[in-house]
């Protein structure tokens, strides 16, 4: 099989990463943070050198601004329901996935009140513009892609976070298509809240995200029970990660996501980049020569996108194309990508898209093999 | 010298404060605190058998919050 659906979690998963969810279930099989005994001890060590791996690798001040969820879309979760009250405004971009337009869908009925900012591809000047204009009085907070996650369209999310804080405006970017990916620095960018997935470029298994913020205290809580800690207390505790991290852990997830993250720096997020970005140029040139191929942005300049192409062959509806491309082998990701206002804005919200995402296993000759796919569906 | 044991909180905490007296050479052990409902609750704090007192204050240096101190096996 020619895996492309890297954009919906990554395939394969690094040798590394497989064993260190091995081991963890051998040798690390008790519940972390709860006990005091050798085995729970040792749980909670591998846990926290995933915590040290991750505040590292996003240059956050310290472990305990690593909060651990089940996915990006938690993550979103948690702060836009500990943000957000009633009367309260948000500004969003016009590309956002539905963990940010669903749970916002929730909140208005509750009174939060949501503007969409436009997006202007390959001009940052004019989308950091709209997001200014789109800032009320009462904007509590401004939640945007780092890079969308149908178009690769990227923004430019320090230029916006500056923005954010000149109105005292917190700032959360969803980053599960860029982070192990793209640079992402919370200290430099001035991002407040950093919503991530782990088991996309992170290359950790599914059931992994995380939350890394500095401001985590500060959120009103969504799930609250036991942490191990402050237990004959009712109230969930203030401090950082435990206030966003009741129940017990997925320890094995966890082990995995840090041998995912050492997988990443130890290759460079930057090598990655590169080789993700030009498969993906190169995928563009040979499929802007083919009469039925329908594409929706300019070629991918790494300036401005991130390493994913989505397409149409002709009127075919895109479930077909992907099921064609199956039949042939070849794994894409086809529909709306859970992303409907990402699709209206290109309008292809009847049509969807094809979705093709590299990972750094992917070589040329697979997108050569997809291309012939392509050329053989009239 | 002052009580053993430096009561932090979490896990997360009592590993990072172990991790910070290590880099200052000052050993001591993550262990579960006692009196756990005296205390607030369950909890996690570092066990350190020598020179506690400057270990409390280079882990407040650090930001560390410290919950309180306690003797070993002082309450059961």
């Amino acid at each position: 099989m020619i895996y492309l659906d890297n954009a919906a979690t990554t395939y394969p998963k690094p040798d590394s990463v497989r064993n260190a969810m091995a081991l963890a279930l051998r040798r690390y099989g008790a519940n972390p943070g709860r006990a005091g005994h050798d085995m729970s001890i040792a749980a909670a060590e591998e846990v926290y050198r995933c915590r040290t791996a991750a505040a590292n690798f996003f240059h956050a001040p310290g472990p305990e601004c690593v909060a651990f969820t089940l996915n990006c879309t938690h993550a979103v979760n948690y702060v836009l329901k500990g943000v957000l009250k009633p009367g309260d405004h948000v500004v969003i971009s016009c590309l956002e996935h539905n963990a940010v337009v669903r749970p916002l869908h929730t909140l208005a009925a509750a009174g939060v009140e949501v503007t969409e900012a436009k997006v202007v591809p390959c001009d940052n000047d004019a989308t950091v513009d709209a997001f200014r204009q789109a800032i009320r009085d009462n904007t509590r907070l401004i939640v945007c892609t780092h890079a969308s996650n149908v178009w690769g369209i990227r923004l430019p999310v320090e230029r916006i976070a500056a923005l954010a804080h000149e109105y005292r405006i917190p700032i959360a970017v969803d980053c599960a298509q860029s982070a192990g990916v793209l640079p992402i620095n919370l200290a430099d960018s001035g991002i407040d809240y950093l919503c991530v997935a782990g088991h996309k470029g992170l290359y950790g298994p599914m059931g992994t995200g995380m939350l890394v913020t500095t401001r985590g205290s500060e959120l009103a809580t969504v799930i609250e029970g036991g942490t191990g800690t402050n237990s004959a207390q009712a109230e969930q505790p203030e401090a950082m990660p435990e206030r966003l991290e009741s129940g017990t852990q997925n320890m094995p997830g966890i082990a995995g996501l840090r041998a995912g993250i050492e997988f990443v720096r130890k290759r460079g997020t930057d090598r990655i980049f590169q080789h993700e970005i030009e498969l993906t140029r190169y995928l563009y040139r040979r499929l802007s020569g083919m009469k039925q191929i329908r594409l929706y942005t300019a070629e991918p300049n790494p300036r401005y996108f991130a390493p994913v192409l989505s397409f149409n062959v002709g009127d075919q509806p895109s479930e077909v194309v992907g099921r064609k491309l199956n039949e042939r082998g070849i794994a894409v990701r086809a529909g709306l990508h859970c992303a409907p206002t990402a699709h209206r804005f290109c309008g292809t919200l009847e049509q969807g898209a094809v979705r093709v995402c590299p990972s750094v296993f992917t070589v040329r000759g697979e997108m050569d093999q997809l291309v012939r796919a392509l050329a053989s569906m009239h | 010298m002052g009580k053993p044991l430096i009561l932090v909180g979490s896990i997360t905490n009592a590993i990072k404060s172990r991790n910070i007296l290590l880099q200052a050479g000052i050993r001591s052990e993550v262990e579960r605190a006692p009196g756990s409902y005296q205390n607030g609750g369950c909890g996690y704090c570092v066990y350190v058998p020598d020179h506690s007192d400057e270990a409390e204050q280079i882990l407040l240096q650090y930001g560390v919050r410290v919950n309180g101190r306690e003797e070993r096996g002082n309450i059961v």
